[in-house]
């Protein structure tokens, strides 16, 4: 069993960049194949691990008309796979100063006029590779639901598929992430308890507190740490600690 | 009772008093109105080319959606999205060309669930199964008017409604009509149920300028004042209608239509649901009357408040 996976791991597959065939080990994604093929990718890739969004790719198998995308970091390589990195997308982008924008439905129109021209396709949902309902999205934006925009598309990671894709030229992921922006700033409810930590804190409330634990000695500051009363693993919901000169409770 | 209900993107924004209305209403029928997951515009308008199909993809699709949340009608109040869907349904139950392209074309779709991320990418064709309904006919063929006039609790005899049919909910005939679009009286039926008085115009079904009044915004001053002037010159204290373009032309640019007919001083407009909601005993507050160009509220005997209704039950 183990003998087989092994070997599979090292099998060769061809595939196809930029027109040229390359054979590369099966196992890896996309980006690492390319770079076991001698690219150096400076740009196109960021965090390898599917959440910057700078390695969107377009690739097609021979036997479909399907185009079919991916995160390059993400998605192991197949078989005979035509590939085009598309490292960045080129969106139309609205300047604004988002203190200054009225959290108000019709903000998404005003900024992208274009958002009007969608035909309901959908094929930006077939696109997304963070499996984002993006028309669902879309939708709201057009019918100026601000929170359902913000709250449907977090997982966007910008790589710019779904807007290389649109029919109606539409930067689907300038438009989530206004929307995010204003409802963060805007709309989300506040939390309480951040506030009055930050308002105890510039009161003075742990000044004295600090000040102490700056002037303890490596040691001594070692040992408070290992001491320290933790909370316990399956302590109840409303636990405090015994000390709570550094800690707000109600 | 639970029916799925298809508001459109208009409702959502500017015309929310016809959505709050008609939550409201529905409440008070004991109807919970399900949305469609995902539901995105329908169109607006039925594409008259219709080789080309994408305008028929987004309404087949939220019909679609619709049978597959296992639901079988699926009711509107906008006048524009019910035609829309009613015909973009007919075509797929009449033209097997348009069923086949367009089911072609869906078949590709991606379905995500919102909660569970879960992805669903095969589909069955849709086949026209779903019953398109706008809310009268609803009220007249589910509800039943017999039943509603039943749970009316408050008294409209003193509203003198002209009931607007417009031609969304009439035309083409053979496609959408609600009812017999030379003599309808579906309208004027629900009214009655209501308790209010109808008032008869010759008017009711002429067009109001429609969407001219996005492109050639003066153009539909007159023929929206004809409509508003010959239901006063009959009598009525009130126009009521279910198309949130017409409300937008009757009502929204009323000041447009008084700068061009200086004799015109202004006429109320509502949505029926607003009337419904109201019959059935609403709060005012809930109506959205604070929206309208052109005052209603001194036609709602706010004497006759929700409290002095719970007592009379
Ligand atoms: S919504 Fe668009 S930009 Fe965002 S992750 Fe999906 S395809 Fe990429
Ligand atoms: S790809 Fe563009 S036109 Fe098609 S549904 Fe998405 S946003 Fe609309
Ligand atoms: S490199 Fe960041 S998502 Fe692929």
């Amino acid at each position: 069993m183990s003998e087989e996976k092994v070997k599979s791991k090292d099998e060769l597959v061809p595939i196809f960049f930029m027109g040229k065939c390359y054979e590369v080990p099966s196992s890896l994604t996309i980006q690492k194949a390319l770079e076991y093929a001698g690219y150096q990718l400076v740009r196109g890739c960021g965090c390898r691990g599917g959440i910057c969004g700078a390695c969107g790719t377009v690739f097609r198998y021979p036997d479909s008309y399907k185009i079919e995308v991916g995160l390059a970091c993400q998605t192991v390589v197949q078989p005979n796979m035509y590939i085009a990195q598309l490292p960045f997308f080129p969106g139309n982008k609205a300047t604004y100063n988002i203190a200054d924008l009225e959290p108000n439905g019709s903000v998404f129109t005003a900024l992208y006029p274009e958002l009007y021209k969608c035909i309901g396709c959908g094929t930006c949902t077939r696109s997304c590779p963070m499996d984002i309902d993006v028309l669902g999205y879309m939708s709201k934006a057009i019918r100026g639901d601000i929170e359902g925009v913000a709250k449907g598309s977090f997982d966007c990671v910008m790589c710019g598929l779904c807007s290389g894709r649109c029919p109606a030229e539409e930067v689907q992921f300038y438009i989530a992430i206004l929307a995010r922006r204003l409802y963060a700033l805007h709309m989300q409810p506040r939390s309480a308890h951040l506030k009055r930590a930050i308002n105890s804190a510039e009161e003075g409330q742990w000044t004295e507190g600090i000040a102490k634990l700056k002037a303890m000695n490596l040691d001594t500051l070692k040992k408070v740490y290992s001491e320290r009363e933790m909370e316990p693993h399956m302590g109840p919901e409303d636990w405090i600690p015994g000390d709570t000169n550094y800690v707000n409770v109600d | 009772m639970r029916v799925h209900y298809y508001p459109g993107c208009t409702l959502k924004e500017k015309a929310t008093n016809l959505e709050d209305s008609t939550r409201e209403a529905m409440a008070r029928l004991d109807t919970d109105l399900v949305e469609p997951e995902g539901w995105t515009c329908c169109g607006a308008e039925y594409p008259l080319i219709t080789e080309k199909i994408h305008g028929l993809i987004p309404p087949v699709r939220i019909l679609r959606q619709v049978e597959i949340e296992e639901g079988s009608k699926v009711v509107t109040t906008c006048a524009f999205c019910f035609a829309v869907l009613k015909r973009a349904n007919k075509a797929m139950l009449d033209n097997p060309t348009l069923h086949t392209r367009v089911n072609e074309y869906l078949a590709d779709d991606i379905l995500i669930d919102p909660t569970t991320k879960e992805k669903r990418t095969h589909f069955e064709s849709y086949n026209g199964d779903v019953q398109v309904l706008h809310l009268l006919e609803y009220l007249r063929d589910e509800v039943g008017l017999g039943h509603l006039k039943s749970l009316v609790k408050r008294d409209l005899s003193h509203i003198k409604v002209a009931p607007y049919y417009g031609c969304r909910l009439l035309r083409p005939q053979k496609e959408v009509a609600i009812d017999d679009p030379e003599t309808p009286t579906i309208f004027e039926d629900f009214l009655n149920a209501i308790g209010c008085t109808v008032v008869d115009f010759p008017f009711k079904q002429e067009c109001c300028g429609s969407y001219l009044s996005a492109s050639m915004p003066e153009t539909s001053n007159e023929p929206s004042y004809r409509v508003l002037n010959s239901a006063k010159m009959n009598g009525a204290n009130v126009v009521a209608l279910s198309c949130p373009l017409c409300y937008y032309n009757m009502d929204t640019r009323q000041d447009r239509i008084k700068e061009e007919y200086l004799e015109f001083n202004g006429f109320p407009v509502l949505y029926f649901t607003q009337l419904l909601a109201w019959a059935l005993g609403a709060d005012v507050e809930t109506l959205g009357l604070d929206k309208h160009l052109c005052d209603p509220r001194p036609l709602f005997d706010i004497k006759q408040n929700a409290e002095d209704v719970e007592v009379n039950l």
